[in-house]
């Protein structure tokens, strides 16, 4: 079984490459006049689609295409989609599979959860969407294009385009967004990077947006703004709501422009069914959480019901209806989504949804690792697994304070002979046979097969189990073996490296196994855990840690594309990187100025950001990486965990080589849209 | 003739065939009043108290609900940052000093005043406060789920004592039987077994038997149209394994305490001479020896009223019940104060008038207590 899932394993994990990547964004185009990126549709990448049950038939072009509906819905469902030329047609599955055209009706049963997001992963429409291998298309918006210099950025819309209730979607409701929601912080998400750019002092300096027509916008920018920063920046998932209904919960407070008091907004939001204690934690509810919050209109696929009782995210039960007003296609004219509406279940307690997923209660569940086999043997022919390949850089991540007040072990830790006395201690096999019942393998922090910047060598280097090794290097960053059998400095003070942990991280189960070795490699550690995530954030703001295991914002990921701030010292934000990226983060003000191979991150990601040109800036990445590879800031002992469904039988269209990422929205690549029940 | 009418008068003081209404209205004309008074004057220095425990206790873990809320955040790929968590904090006004906290709480609660934006907006003098992780009014959040925990618990308790008072009497009256050890079996059993345990065993059970593991009350389609009499039977289905778990257990800890009780009783003195004197053995046992031996289950039903507004936490947790249990636990592990403060509070007031509704039961059922002013 092992074997078998290890393969799976392996079969799941993406090619993510990004050096593809840009097919069909703009900013490869090099022609002088704007140039546009369409409605382009993902096309079939270079895997092959898996065996469908029935020959799926051809596609229609758009221009000859019968439009249909649903046919619970009444009425001609051009009134309801976009201008034909505008539709978008879905025709293949994020990892390029060819999509089968499904029959409608039935509920998608899914698992509830009270996290904010969770609903949003199976719904949520986004400016551009990504495939597998990196690549990306205009989404919500028809295409993307910008000038010459990059300090100027058209967005064009789908005629004919409707919110959920019917109102016409069009560039007002973008100007909407951005003036009264973004720009005043109303949606609370102000200190997103991708809407300005930052002038010589360092102070952000606001695009201006300007509505040409109804279906068109310009964003303008002080100083150049490329894709990297912009359109592909993992933040800027959408930049639109529907003024005809938010703008009367806009307080003056909020937005100069508005007459209501902070009451009186409060009241409109009451008058339709929201309550909220204050106009803050309205903001982030209706302009940034909106699919959570009934009655809003949305652009998703699904909207929230109306129906009391069913709509609480929190809920035992809660319903997303299909958005009748959805703008997209089949490759047969059929608009979706296919399925009626989509259920979330609560659950309360750890292994009641595999009760429910037996009992056909649910279609989808994620299992842990050790629960697949039972559970496939029990589903048989009734499910099949899916598996989601992580973009995670290794499992149980240790790394420490290279920047602390404590001037001894700032210089041990940022010397390259103790982190690798920290990794090969530890015995990789026994430690991936206790933590996870050898499920996965021994590796470094590094990313994984088959993602951007794999490198074989990378993922074993430093994991070989040698203690002799560890103790002569660690007796040649200058540490004496005392008598109590652990070392100490050479002036002879007692070494004791202090590992914190966050609360509800693995931790807990992790530092006893791992501190085992240490203990035997003569490394005296400590251990203080369930560190809440901002007494923690204090601590690194006062600089008083040493060492953490499993870190909060860990080294990696899909690439620097989804989030940068993991892989270079540019924020107060990863650990390993501590005070060196305050001092990027506040121009120098405070924190430690990066030196040596720090500073040569710092130095290779400003080109990388201010560089158009996608392979290029892959390359810059690359070199990066090879930094990270040399240094190895943070240790990894065993591969990244995968993310594992069990899907339902009776689910068609879930494609199988799917990619787990910030990025991608995590499980919103599954396009949910495009599922049907048979 | 006067010795006759004293002896007359002697004997209906002792003559317990007085109607039961002149009986209630006796009790009550007595000193009852005054002591409920007393007692309900006692309620506001207990609940003062109690509030003042249940308010700094929520606040003992580490951290408060910004904390947890980020990290729940970060395990969804949300990064938020320091000043965020203080704007936050700002704003829900955790940042002041806890006595602060605390009376600003325990005011609103008592009395919100007509001119305050949340009287005007809600139409309410008590304002419970806002839960964090609902993203509602509190009361709100409470009086969802109010009505089914009642409705459950109200079935479950039913279920309890209709099933164990007749075993424990007849266990009693039986003892050493077949069936009295069958009773002692199962009693033992159901309170051994961990109710969370026979819970999943239950749902495994009833899914390898029937398919369907019956995990929550309701199906969708209730969730979805209500309880109607069409789907009535389902729902009674689906209350199979809760009424079994939670109400084994319970029922077993009644049948052992009255048993054990009327064992008691059968032995006493009164009733060898209600036995000489030819009084039936029905009579004897069900006015006499249970009457009695039923006390201590009385001077339990004070957590009653509290039990059928929380429900029973874990057991609800295992059965995936919408009940209240499962709010406020997860309102403390989600360091929600306000939520998880309200509940509490609510079921100490709960526990403090159940209390009082059992001490009077007792005082009437027992004369004893009433003739020595007990409980005063």
């Amino acid at each position: 079984m092992k074997k078998r899932l290890l393969a799976l394993l392996l079969a799941g994990t993406m090619v993510v490459s990004l050096a593809a990547c840009g097919g069909k964004g703009n900013e490869d185009q090099k022609d002088p006049s704007p140039t546009p990126t369409t409605a382009a549709q993902p096309t079939e990448g270079t895997k092959q689609p898996e065996a469908t049950p029935e020959p799926t038939p051809t596609p229609v072009p758009v221009d000859t295409m019968k439009f249909s509906g649903p046919p619970t819905i009444s009425g001609d469902v051009t009134e309801r989609i976009p201008v034909a030329s505008d539709v978008f047609v879905e025709q293949v599955s994020a990892s390029g599979e060819k999509l089968e055209i499904g029959v409608y009706g039935g509920k998608l049963n899914l698992m509830g959860s009270s996290s904010s997001w969770n609903a949003s992963r199976p719904i949520l429409e986004s400016i551009i969407h990504y495939n597998t291998d990196g690549t990306y298309y205009a989404n919500v918006i028809k295409e993307f294009s910008h000038s010459d210099d990059y300090k100027v950025w058209t967005f064009k819309l789908r005629e004919g385009m409707k919110w959920s209730d019917g109102a016409p979607f069009t560039a007002d409701d973008i100007v909407f967004w951005y003036e009264q929601c973004h720009l005043t912080n109303f949606d609370t998400k102000k200190s997103w990077t991708a809407l300005y750019t930052p002038d010589a002092d360092g102070n952000p300096v606001y695009a201006t947006l300007t509505k040409v027509n109804d279906y068109e916008v310009t964003w303008t920018f002080a100083s150049p703004k490329y894709p990297a920063d912009f359109i592909e920046n993992g933040d800027f998932k959408w930049c639109w709501a529907p003024k005809h209904y938010l703008e009367d919960l806009i307080p003056q407070s909020v937005y100069s422009g508005s007459t209501l008091s902070d009451e009186q907004a409060l009241a409109n939001a009451q008058a339709k069914g929201l309550s909220y204690a204050t106009v803050k934690d309205m903001g982030k509810a209706v302009a940034y959480y909106f699919w959570n919050v009934p009655g809003i209109p949305t652009l998703n696929s699904y909207v929230l019901s109306t129906k009391a009782g069913v709509n609480d995210v929190k809920g035992s039960l809660c319903i997303f209806d299909r958005n009748a007003y959805f703008w997209k296609v089949d490759a047969q004219g059929q608009q979706l989504p296919y399925c009626d509406e989509i259920d979330f279940i609560m659950t309360s307690a750890v292994g009641q949804e595999q009760l429910m997923f037996l009992s056909g209660e649910l279609d989808m569940i994620e299992v842990g690792m050790q629960d697949i086999s039972t559970m496939l043997t029990n589903a048989g022919s009734k499910a099949y697994l899916r598996t989601f390949s992580s973009t995670n850089w290794g499992s149980y991540q240790v790394t420490f304070n290279y920047t602390c007040k404590d001037e001894k072990l700032a210089a041990l830790f940022a010397n390259k002979d103790f982190r690798q006395a920290m990794s090969i201690s530890v015995d990789r096999t026994q430690v991936s046979g206790l933590l996870s019942d050898g499920f996965l393998e021994p590796g470094q922090a590094c990313p994984g097969e088959g993602n951007f910047g794999y490198d074989a060598d990378w993922e074993t280097k430093w994991t070989t189990y040698d203690v002799a090794t560890a103790k002569k290097l660690l007796e040649g960053c200058g540490l004496v073996m005392g008598s109590d059998g652990f070392y100490d400095f050479a002036d002879g003070t007692d070494l004791v490296i202090n590992f914190y942990a966050y609360v509800d991280s693995t931790a807990d189960s992790a530092y006893p196994v791992l501190e085992q070795y240490w203990k035997a490699a003569g490394i005296k550690t400590a251990y203080k855990g369930d560190y809440a995530l901002d007494a923690f954030d204090q601590e690194i703001d006062n600089n008083t840690w040493y060492a953490v295991i499993i870190p909060h914002t860990a080294i990696g990921g899909l690439s620097l594309r989804s989030r940068v701030a993991p892989f270079v010292p540019i924020a107060q934000a990863a650990e390993w990187y501590g005070e060196y990226g305050t001092y990027y983060g506040t121009n120098g003000a405070n924190g430690v100025k990066p030196t040596g191979a720090m500073a040569d991150l710092v130095t290779l990601y400003e080109q990388w950001n201010s560089t158009p040109d996608t392979e290029a800036r892959d390359e810059i990445a690359l070199k990066i990486y090879d930094i990270h590879k040399e240094n190895l800031w943070t240790i990894a002992y065993l591969k990244a965990a995968g993310n594992y469904n069990l899907v339902s039988s009776a689910i068609h269209n879930w494609s199988d080589n799917l990619v787990s990422d910030d990025l991608y929205q995590y499980g919103n690549i599954v396009h949910y849209w495009t599922l049907f029940k048979k | 003739m006067e010795e006759n009418v004293k002896k007359e008068e002697l004997m209906q003081d002792h003559n317990p065939k007085k109607p039961f209404w002149e009986a209630v209205k006796d009790f009550f004309k007595k000193d009852l009043v005054q002591y409920i008074v007393k007692r309900v004057l006692m309620f506001i220095p207990t609940l003062f108290l109690i509030s003042i425990l249940v308010f700094f206790v929520i606040q003992l873990p580490p951290g408060d609900y910004v904390s947890a809320h980020i990290a729940a955040l970060a395990t969804e790929g949300e990064y938020v940052d320091a000043d965020y968590a203080a704007e936050l904090r700002a704003e829900y006004g955790l940042d002041q000093p806890v006595v602060t906290q605390y009376i600003k709480w325990i005011k609103d609660i008592i009395w919100t005043p007509t001119d305050s934006q949340f009287y005007r907006l809600y139409g309410s003098h008590h304002n419970w406060k806002y839960s964090f992780a609902y993203g509602k009014n509190v009361w709100d959040v409470v009086e969802e789920r109010l009505g089914l925990t009642i409705a459950v618990t109200a079935i479950i308790m039913i279920f309890q004592y209709a099933v164990s008072l007749p075993i424990a009497i007849y266990s009693s009256t039986h003892q050493y039987s077949v069936g009295d050890y069958a009773a002692s079996v199962i009693g033992f059993l159901g309170t051994a077994i961990p109710n969370f345990i026979l819970a999943i065993v239950l749902m495994f059970l009833a899914y390898k038997w029937t398919g369907n593991a019956n995990v929550g009350l309701f199906t969708q389609e209730m969730m979805q149209n209500g309880i109607h009499l069409y789907n009535f039977g389902d729902f009674m289905k689906r209350m199979i394994i809760p009424i079994i778990v939670i109400g084994t257990s319970g029922t077993c800890g009644i049948i052992r305490s009255v048993r054990a009780q009327m064992l008691d009783e059968i032995g006493q003195q009164y009733t060898l001479t209600a036995r000489a004197k030819g009084v039936s053995e029905g009579k004897i046992i069900m006015k006499y020896c249970f009457r009695a031996a039923i006390n201590p289950t009385v001077s339990g039903l004070g957590g009653i009223l509290s039990s059928l507004f929380s429900g029973s936490t874990v057991t609800a947790m295992v059965l995936n019940m919408q009940i209240q249990g499962p709010v406020l636990f997860k309102a403390l592990q989600s360091q929600d104060m306000y939520l998880a403060g309200a509940i509490v509070m609510v079921q100490a007031v709960l526990v403090v008038i159940g209390i009082l509704f059992s001490d009077i039961v007792l005082a009437f059922l027992d004369p004893r207590i009433r003739y020595s002013g007990g409980g005063r």
